[in-house]
């Protein structure tokens, strides 16, 4: 294996980890919100988090341009004052693959919160137990399986960006090259060989996600 | 008695408005009433889960809930054991788990201790390592009681605690239940839409229909006196039937039905005079009803009094009585439907008197078992 199709596996890799950590952190208390409470603004909430699933990546992709590049809503701010800027790194691989795949995960976990009898919550209010103490004990264990398929999901989502990534974090070999990114410069560039490997590997590795997720769904109910 | 109950509630939810006030002096107070009352939705505002629009909620001297000193104390500290319809068990916990789940806090050894000691007064003691999903309807039912009571609540809601099991079970288990609910003193509210069940239960019964209450009375005085022919309605009362009044008077009604003059007893307490001419609602109970032997002396009418002739269109079979539905031979449409008047007999009556070849009888009513329902 060259020292680039190599990187370029280590980095989806790191890039798909951290991406599902941060859907986890942000997308399942976001889930639980939407699906548990009312306020103002809830289906705006509801719009912008399904959003990056219907439009294509380069659209979401060029929003987070707008947002966060040099020049962005929030990206000139930050390089003003640290002279940085997350546009061509390889975080911002993982900040596209993100919010790429929390439609996915914050979908099915919803799915999975609702899914919960609000009668067992009510149980556990009226038995002495807050509304966060309820979800942790009650909502969030119950509804674990579809949290961790959605999960599963959202890996798989993050592992096999493309368009977003491109658009913020460019294709810089050994550095935001993705395996997906790495494909499409393999077959630009007429390396077949190297190319089929990627296909490969990324279709198995998409195969044991896939399975993964039924299996979790499957128990879900 | 303790657990003395004062609710006043005015609730409004998309589709529906809930408009009640009732007491009750502890003991088991029933709300009775078809699906879709309210009786659920005064259980989660007692509990302090749904925050009613208006209204007051005293348990025991302790307000809940006032809307005009603004006190709404929080489901959390309100202490009251709540078991839900289908029971609400935490399917993630084991049953020792789910009785412990409202002692948080305690330290474990009193924790174990009181989990153990609800157990066994449950007669659950060697299931507290199952899951819910091991246990039958009977058992699941018993743990919620359980969950419910480990908290020493100061009043207990049952939700339909009967529905969700198989209908022997039920008789057996209502029994049960109604021993427990006199065994642990605890003041109880319990919704059910039957009225048997409620009976059973019962102290007092409220009546719930469409979001108001629409009769509240010790459960002896709702059977025998229905406060409105919509009450004796939802009751499922058979013969309710309308008349009008010939004459009133503070202890008898004479009122006019199907070319009949019948004679009812009135009530001198709730002084009821309808005027002549008046519309009348009343019932008749189905099993007061007596057939007159045709191998007897004739009917005198100074010993039956009510008497009337009529021809059996139905009958149907319910194991231990029959029910037959008997047209008068007066002219005109019968008062239901096919028939005017159903009448209960048990089988043995049935057979003697070979009703099922012989169908034109003559009955009588004593006018104790003519009921008028006020309007």
């Amino acid at each position: 294996m060259s020292s680039e199709t190599t990187s370029a596996l280590v980095l989806s890799m790191q890039v798909a980890v951290l991406a599902t950590l941060l859907n986890a952190i942000v997308g399942v208390p976001l889930a639980y919100v939407l699906a548990r409470r009312r306020f103002r603004g809830r289906s705006l909430v509801d719009l912008l988090t399904t959003l990056p699933l219907v439009l294509p990546p380069t659209v979401t992709g060029y929003y987070l341009i707008v947002l966060l590049g040099r020049r962005g809503w929030l990206g000139a701010p930050i390089y003003q004052v640290t002279g940085w800027s997350v546009a061509f790194t390889w975080y911002a691989a993982v900040v596209a693959a993100t919010i790429m795949a929390l439609p996915l995960l914050v979908r099915t976990a919803k799915a999975a919160f609702e899914s919960v009898d609000r009668d067992l919550e009510r149980a556990a209010y009226t038995l002495g137990r807050s509304e966060l103490r309820t979800a942790v004990e009650v909502t969030l264990p119950l509804a674990r399986n579809g949290i961790l398929a959605g999960l599963v999901l959202a890996f798989a989502r993050a592992l096999g960006e493309f368009g977003a990534t491109l658009m913020l974090a460019g294709n810089i070999p050994g550095k935001t090259a993705t395996v997906p990114l790495a494909i499409y410069t393999a077959v630009q560039t007429g390396e077949d060989a190297r190319a089929l490997m990627l296909v490969g590997l990324l279709t198995a590795l998409s195969c044991v996600v896939i399975v993964t997720a039924n299996r979790l769904g499957a128990r879900a109910t | 008695m303790t657990g003395r109950l004062e609710v006043a509630l005015a609730v409004q939810v998309p589709g529906f408005e809930l408009d009640v006030a009732w007491s009750a002096g502890g003991g088991v107070a029933v709300l009775f009433g078809p699906s879709g009352a309210g009786k659920t939705l005064t259980l989660q505002c007692l509990a302090g889960l749904v925050r009613p629009r208006a209204g007051r909620i005293v348990v025991d001297g302790r307000v809940f809930f006032d809307s005009q000193t603004g006190v709404n104390v929080a489901a959390q500290a309100r202490r009251i054991g709540y078991v839900f319809q289908g029971y609400a068990l935490f399917p993630h916990l084991t049953v020792a788990d789910n009785v412990g789940f409202g002692l948080r806090g305690r330290p474990r050894a009193e924790r174990a201790r009181r989990v153990a000691a609800t157990l066994d007064k449950l007669g659950l003691g060697d299931l507290g390592r199952r899951y819910p999903r091991d246990l039958s309807g009977g058992q699941r039912q018993r743990v919620a009681l359980g969950r419910a009571l480990a908290i020493e609540p100061a009043l207990l809601l049952l939700d339909e605690p009967l529905s969700a099991l198989d209908a022997p079970l039920r008789r057996a288990l209502r029994d049960e239940l109604r021993a427990l609910l006199s065994e642990v003193g605890t003041a109880a509210v319990v919704v059910t839409h039957d009225f048997t069940e409620a009976y059973r239960l019962a102290d007092r019964i409220v009546v719930y229909d469409a979001g108001r209450v629409v009769q509240a009375a010790p459960r002896a005085e709702l059977l025998w006196q229905p406060a409105s022919e919509s009450v004796a309605r939802i009751m499922g009362i058979p013969n309710v039937l309308r008349g009008t009044v010939v004459k009133a008077t503070p202890d008898r009604i004479q009122l006019r039905w199907r070319g009949q003059v019948l004679e009812a007893v009135n009530s001198p307490s709730r002084s009821y005079l309808p005027p002549p001419e008046a519309p009348i609602a009343f019932f008749i109970r189905p099993e007061y009803v007596r057939l007159i032997r045709k191998d007897r002396v004739v009917a005198d009418v100074q010993h039956h009094m009510n008497l009337m002739r009529g021809q059996v269109v139905a009958d149907e079979d319910f194991g231990t009585t029959y029910t037959l539905r008997i047209r008068l031979d007066d002219p005109g449409p019968p008062a239901q439907g096919d028939w005017d008047i159903e009448v209960e007999v048990p089988h043995l009556v049935y057979e003697i008197l070979e009703i099922e070849r012989d169908r034109h009888w003559e009955f009588s009513i004593h006018r104790g078992s003519i009921h008028v329902l006020p309007a």
